[in-house]
């Protein structure tokens, strides 16, 4: 999630209100929703199902469940703003962070999750590396989930009474009780076959807005002019021209840290080892399904940006206020006290500038559609996660398979309850969001080093993984701390530049926590004993004989449609270089 | 099987999705074509290009093809 979007939490005035024609878009939504839980449960009755989807998924389903249960609203909002804020650089969160690594995840990482058999991202670790490596990031992954989760819960319901005026409260609860329902009901089954549908209906209400801002603009070559004129310089249509130094671009990052911190680690880290994504694919009915679906899900969150970043970017030439003067959006602490406009707003405002009653409606659904498949992400993955790697890992470790599901049911509604108590714990506490962002970041970059390393390397041992995540993880939280508090001074050390601003150092912070995991994983394992090749069969490249994905011609090869979403990425960064 | 539902379910889950944008369109739909022939357009940019009925009827056909692609088929097996 973009740090930037938690600036949401501070908007303040009502945008607009919704018509009967908007609120029978929305109570359709709703009712769909929840008719797909009651519909699908009956085929939910063993933990495989309900946890694994029974592993029955085509790719095109896995893939773009994969994209959705990443696609909150809030994602949508903040990123929106952000490309209002720092101009087309926003759309590096789409691209270089992002498509490598699922290309990746699909041809190389894939396999090894889909034929080891886990059900979860710990599990993996638990299978390579033992109790201790998947018990760390069990709990650190269980805990950072339903915190999160109650972060966009309460975000949704801000955002909700903003733009409508709706109660906090009432927002809070219909959109958990909805997802609660839903995920209770047909577990990641429903949660996916929901995020399908909830993709479609982003698409559906949000892309409209840069068709008719292109349009309104005079085309894309006019937009930048406007732009230029507008701010003064090229800088935020340019995706990497201006970042050779921190102070050439607007975000103050520079090309290496975007490259080797977003690109390589932080990227990396999220799309392939964040258990939220990862989970869909594994639901995948086959091992090609499960290469092809982050292919899939890759070419697909290629186009996000068109709906996201492309609206931000209209915004700073075609949005006006009253009088006809370009309006100014500002950052959200100082909308609150100025009553003016936040960036996280642009898309509400670009959405109310072009929708009138029914468009609207479809556009509020598709903000709506987006947290709630963010939430049913974080609290089907948390259920999975709780039940396989904590609860049945050390609490009670031979129940039946019934009892499993069940336990399923009931961690479903217990972390939505959670949830919506850190919801609302935390809304009181804006700063501690932050840290919340911070803290879920800490654990990411560190593990992708466990895992790779894992995965990749024979040699690395059970003492090095434990260890070298250990390092990782309290490495990335004491970097935070030390930046927290020594200001300026501190960033430009971690992110190696005093041009360097805050979001420099989540990129750099990130390559730091991941270069000591695997520092100390090679060290500490060169000093222990490794496990033979017989015991890391399947788990490890170099001691698993990769299955054939059974793809006999060239449009069935995964391989070969990663080929072409890579030469389509590498062609759009050129173009908008 | 429908695809993407599960064991023992007939509904397919592009059935969902086109049952779902051909409810927005039929509601989009007439709605947009009231705006524009009765001239009631709401006062947003660019309503002259009258968006909602054109997205209306996009997502009719959009919807329609779906829902008739996918519809459960009577020799369906596995009908819940």
């Amino acid at each position: 999630m973009n740090p930037a979007a938690l600036s949401m939490f501070a908007l303040t005035t009502q945008l607009t209100s919704l018509s009967a024609l908007d609120i029978t878009i929305l109570l359709l939504y709703f009712a769909v929703v929840i008719f797909i839980g009651f519909y699908v449960k009956g085929s939910t009755n063993t933990s495989e199902e309900f946890f694994l989807a029974g592993r029955e998924m085509s790719a095109w389903i896995a893939g773009l469940s994969f994209v959705s249960a990443n696609l909150g609203s809030l994602e949508l909002m903040g990123w929106a703003g952000s490309a209002y804020q720092y101009g087309i650089l926003a759309t590096h969160w789409y691209w270089i962070g992002a498509i490598p690594a699922m290309l990746f995840l699909g041809i190389v990482m894939m396999p090894f999750y889909y034929i080891s058999k886990t059900h979860s991202v710990p599990g993996y670790l638990q299978l390579r590396f033992g109790e201790g490596a998947r018990a760390l990031s069990a709990t650190s992954f269980g805990l950072m989930t339903i915190l999160m989760s109650g972060v966009n819960m309460y975000a949704m319901a801000v955002v909700m009474k903003t733009i409508l005026g709706w109660n906090i409260t009432f927002s809070i609860w219909v959109g958990a009780v909805t997802v609660a329902i839903y995920v209770m009901l047909g577990g990641l089954r429903s949660a996916i076959i929901n995020e399908v549908l909830q993709f479609i209906l982003i698409w559906a209400g949000a892309a409209l807005i840069p068709i008719l801002g292109l349009i309104e603009a005079g085309g894309w070559h006019n937009l930048k002019a406007q732009i230029a004129q507008n701010v003064g310089n090229t800088s935020y249509t340019h995706l990497w021209a201006n970042t050779g130094t921190f102070a050439s671009n607007p975000m103050g990052v520079n090309w290496f840290g975007l490259v080797f911190g977003l690109g390589a680690v932080v990227s990396f880290g999220y799309w392939t080892t964040d258990f939220l994504v990862v989970q869909r694919v594994l639901s995948a009915n086959n091992l090609r399904a499960a290469k092809m679906a982050p292919v899939i899900g890759a070419a697909f969150k290629m186009a996000v940006p068109f709906i996201v970043i492309v609206p931000g970017i209209l915004a700073l030439s075609v949005l006006k206020n009253p009088d006809g003067s370009m309006m100014h959006l500002v950052p959200g602490d100082i909308a609150a006290a100025t009553h003016q406009h936040a960036y996280d707003e642009v898309l509400p405002l670009m959405l109310i500038r072009y929708c009138g009653p029914g468009l609207l409606g479809l556009g509020i659904t598709a903000l709506v559609a987006g947290f709630m498949s963010g939430m049913a992400g974080n609290v089907s993955a948390f259920s999975t996660v709780w039940t396989y790697d904590l609860y049945g890992a050390y609490i009670n470790k031979k129940a039946s398979d019934k009892h499993y599901v069940a336990m399923g049911r009931w961690s479903t509604v217990v972390g939505m309850l959670i949830s919506i108590a850190s919801a609302y714990i935390l809304a009181h506490a804006s700063s501690i969001m932050d840290y919340v962002q911070a803290l879920f970041s800490f654990f990411i970059a560190p593990l992708f080093g466990t895992v790779i390393l894992g995965m990749l390397w024979k040699r690395a041992t059970k003492a090095g993984g434990f260890y070298g995540l250990l390092a990782g993880t309290v490495s990335s939280i004491g970097m935070f701390i030390y930046v927290h508090q020594g200001g300026k001074a501190a960033l430009a050390k971690i992110a190696l530049s005093p041009d360097a601003q805050p979001m420099a150092e989540n990129l750099f912070r990130a390559l730091w926590s991941w270069l000591i995991c695997v520092f100390v994983t090679v060290v500490v394992s060169y000093m222990t004993t490794p496990k033979t090749d017989a015991e890391l069969e399947g788990l490890v490249y170099g001691a698993t004989a990769i299955p054939d994905d059974g793809a006999t011609t060239l449009w069935q090869k995964p391989i070969f449609w990663a080929s072409v979403v890579a030469v389509v990425f590498v062609g759009l960064n050129l173009l908008f270089f | 099987m429908g695809e993407g539902t599960g064991r023992g379910e007939s509904l397919s889950i592009w059935f969902f999705v086109g049952i779902m944008t051909l409810a927005y369109g039929v509601v989009l739909l007439p709605y947009g074509a009231w705006a524009w022939f009765g001239h009631h357009e709401a006062p947003t940019v660019l309503n002259n290009l009258h968006p909602t009925f054109w997205w209306g009827l996009l997502l009719t056909a959009f919807g329609g093809f779906y829902t008739a692609r996918f519809r459960p088929k009577s020799g369906d097996k596995n009908r819940a």
